[in-house]
């Protein structure tokens, strides 16, 4: 083992790393409606991108050491927030998007507070009941506000900007993909920027010890909390872009089948780094759209991919490279 | 400096400490020895609030901090490293030094800390980019020490350091527990199973079995008792 590959900076932390990434995502995200304007594909694209900003915020969540099973909630809190201070408030899109955000995000304190007290399987236990609990609530109650099991219909779709003289419209797919290009880019960047700083660091140190990162000091709680406020917080902008893209709202819309393919997309790309969730949602996006043809068998293929994954892959596809690369390096080193 | 004073500690209806006293006066060092099981690392869980005593007192620098949660007392300038994991094992050396001095907000300060710590232990400024996991055992021992200096504490509690090291690296832990303590004026508490070690570099200790304080008096008088001959010294 020589000295100077040890001083080398480490791979992942260097400093060009996140920028560059961000960029690719970035160019990835402006270079699609060049290649095709076919409203199946920028379908299928703006779902990918507001899956992905429910899973890069279900990864901050994670990235603090625990599963948070009602991630999905707090999008259905957002959306029906959103919508309904919409068509029965009155107040703009524009308006409804941050209040609708923050709404789940100040719930999002005492839920996580009381849920954090607990690890493990009753972390996931509890989240889980809490969002059967928020699913049938929109379902059962409050009918004529939430339009119980036949949905909440008419949502309007975001009003028009005003831009330097001229009328931003939302109502074409390629005008609502673009809007949700800027919600997720600004997203992705507060994300990234968050996993790598002191922030990033302490959740990093309470997933792989948080007895230790507390005895050093570290207020685990508080980490945990901050990162479920913000993660509710992101998952309320999903919500309330959802609301409006969509137009109709379903309680089932923010059930256990959703919460289980943002798991999914989550752990299969990779719960360690920032990019994990982001090269899992779109890889299984994608190959979901090629199973369409299977119908019930796509679930089938997912969980077989994700028990691949967990026996072969644990930290997920973006961990692979990294891997292979040191198994080559030690393969070389080791022959004579 | 430190007071234990009736301390117990119960999981379910067993007690693990049963009523020890135990003191550290300032820049001294002491240990606490004893078999597999006596209760020590109960002992230290209980001071550095990873559980909560069932009875008895801590003091600490005048402070009641029987009650308080641990990043508290850590603020107050006690450092322990708890049994079990020691390390972030996918972090690298610095990055676990630097987790060491996260209560503390003076950047210069803290980078003088990490010139002293590299320079006092020049095999982790070699490997410093390198995850913690990769290191040896012995260099793992060092990290945990040089992470725990890192707060810059009043004192340190270090729990079986020498625990699975050739004799050869247990002696240089010894030597740098030992220029701590002097250049510094750091308290040490140490709990070891290693009782020659511990007795040799402790002032005083106090020997802990099945949860009691059986014996404690200084170093000398305990390297010279019939039972610690016995059961710790190999006769």
């Amino acid at each position: 083992m020589e000295p100077s590959r040890g001083l080398s900076a480490p791979p992942g932390r260097a400093l060009g790393a996140p920028i560059a990434g961000l960029a690719l995502l970035a160019a990835g995200v402006v270079a699609l409606p060049q290649l095709t304007r076919d409203s199946y594909y920028l379908d299928v694209a703006t779902t990918i991108l507001m899956n992905l900003a429910l899973t890069m915020s279900l990864r901050l969540q994670v990235s603090t050491g625990q599963l948070n099973m009602a991630h999905i909630s707090f999008m259905g809190i957002g959306a029906y927030a959103s919508a309904l201070l919409v068509t029965r408030v009155g107040i703009s899109f524009w308006a409804a998007l941050p209040i609708a955000a923050v709404v789940a995000a100040l719930l999002a304190f005492p839920i996580g507070g009381l849920a954090l007290r607990v690890t493990g399987p009753y972390y996931f236990l509890i989240t889980f009941a809490f969002s059967e609990v928020v699913r049938l609530f929109f379902n059962n109650f409050f009918v004529d506000l939430f339009g119980g099991p036949s949905g909440l219909v008419g949502i309007p779709k975001p009003s028009a900007l005003p831009w330097f003289g001229r009328a931003l419209t939302f109502t074409t797919k390629l005008e609502l993909y673009t809007l949700m290009a800027a919600l997720l880019l600004v997203t992705a960047a507060v994300l990234v920027r968050l996993e790598h700083s002191r922030f990033g660091l302490v959740a990093s140190a309470i997933r792989q010890g948080d007895l230790l990162a507390e005895t050093l000091g570290v207020n685990v709680f508080r980490y945990k909390l901050t990162a479920y406020v913000v993660g509710s917080l992101v998952a309320g902008v999903a919500g309330a872009f959802f609301a409006h893209s969509h137009q109709v709202l379903h309680s089932s819309d923010f059930g256990l089948e959703p919460m289980v393919l943002l798991v999914v997309f989550t752990v299969i790309g990779g719960t360690g780094s920032v990019w994990g969730p982001v090269a899992g949602t779109v890889l299984m996006t994608i190959a979901g759209e090629l199973l369409r043809e299977l119908h019930h068998y796509e679930s089938l293929v997912f969980g077989v991919v994700l028990i691949l994954t967990m026996l072969w892959a644990p930290d997920g596809l973006v961990a692979l490279p990294g891997k292979l690369a040191r198994r080559r390096r030690v393969g070389v080193s080791l022959a004579p | 400096m430190l007071e234990l004073t009736d301390l117990s500690v119960h999981y379910g209806t067993v007690a693990a400490v049963d009523s020890v006293s135990v003191t550290v006066a300032e820049g001294e060092i002491v240990a606490i020895i004893g078999p597999n099981g006596a209760g020590k690392t109960s002992t230290l869980r209980a001071l550095s609030g990873l559980v909560r005593p069932s009875g008895g007192r801590v003091m600490f620098r005048g402070t009641d901090i029987s009650r308080w949660r641990p990043h508290r007392i850590v603020a107050l300038g006690l450092s322990h490293a708890p049994e079990g994991r020691r390390l972030f094992p996918q972090m690298t050396v610095l990055e676990n030094l630097r987790m060491g001095a996260y209560r503390r907000r003076d950047r210069d300060a803290v980078a003088r800390t990490l010139g002293e710590v590299l320079e006092r232990f020049p095999r982790l400024a070699e490997r410093r980019h390198q995850p913690a996991g990769t290191l040896s055992g012995g260099e793992q021992q060092m990290l945990t020490i040089g992470r725990a200096l890192m707060s810059g504490p009043a004192m340190l509690i270090l729990d079986e350091p020498s625990f699975g090291l050739a004799p050869l690296l247990v002696r240089e832990i010894r030597a740098i527990v030992q220029s701590i303590n002097r250049e510094r004026g750091v308290a040490v508490l140490l709990v070891e199973q290693n009782a020659r070690m511990a007795l040799a570099v402790a002032g005083r200790a106090y020997v802990m079995e099945t949860g009691r304080i059986v014996l404690s008096g200084s170093a000398a008088m305990l390297r010279e008792s019939p039972h610690v001959k016995a059961a710790y010294l190999g006769g």
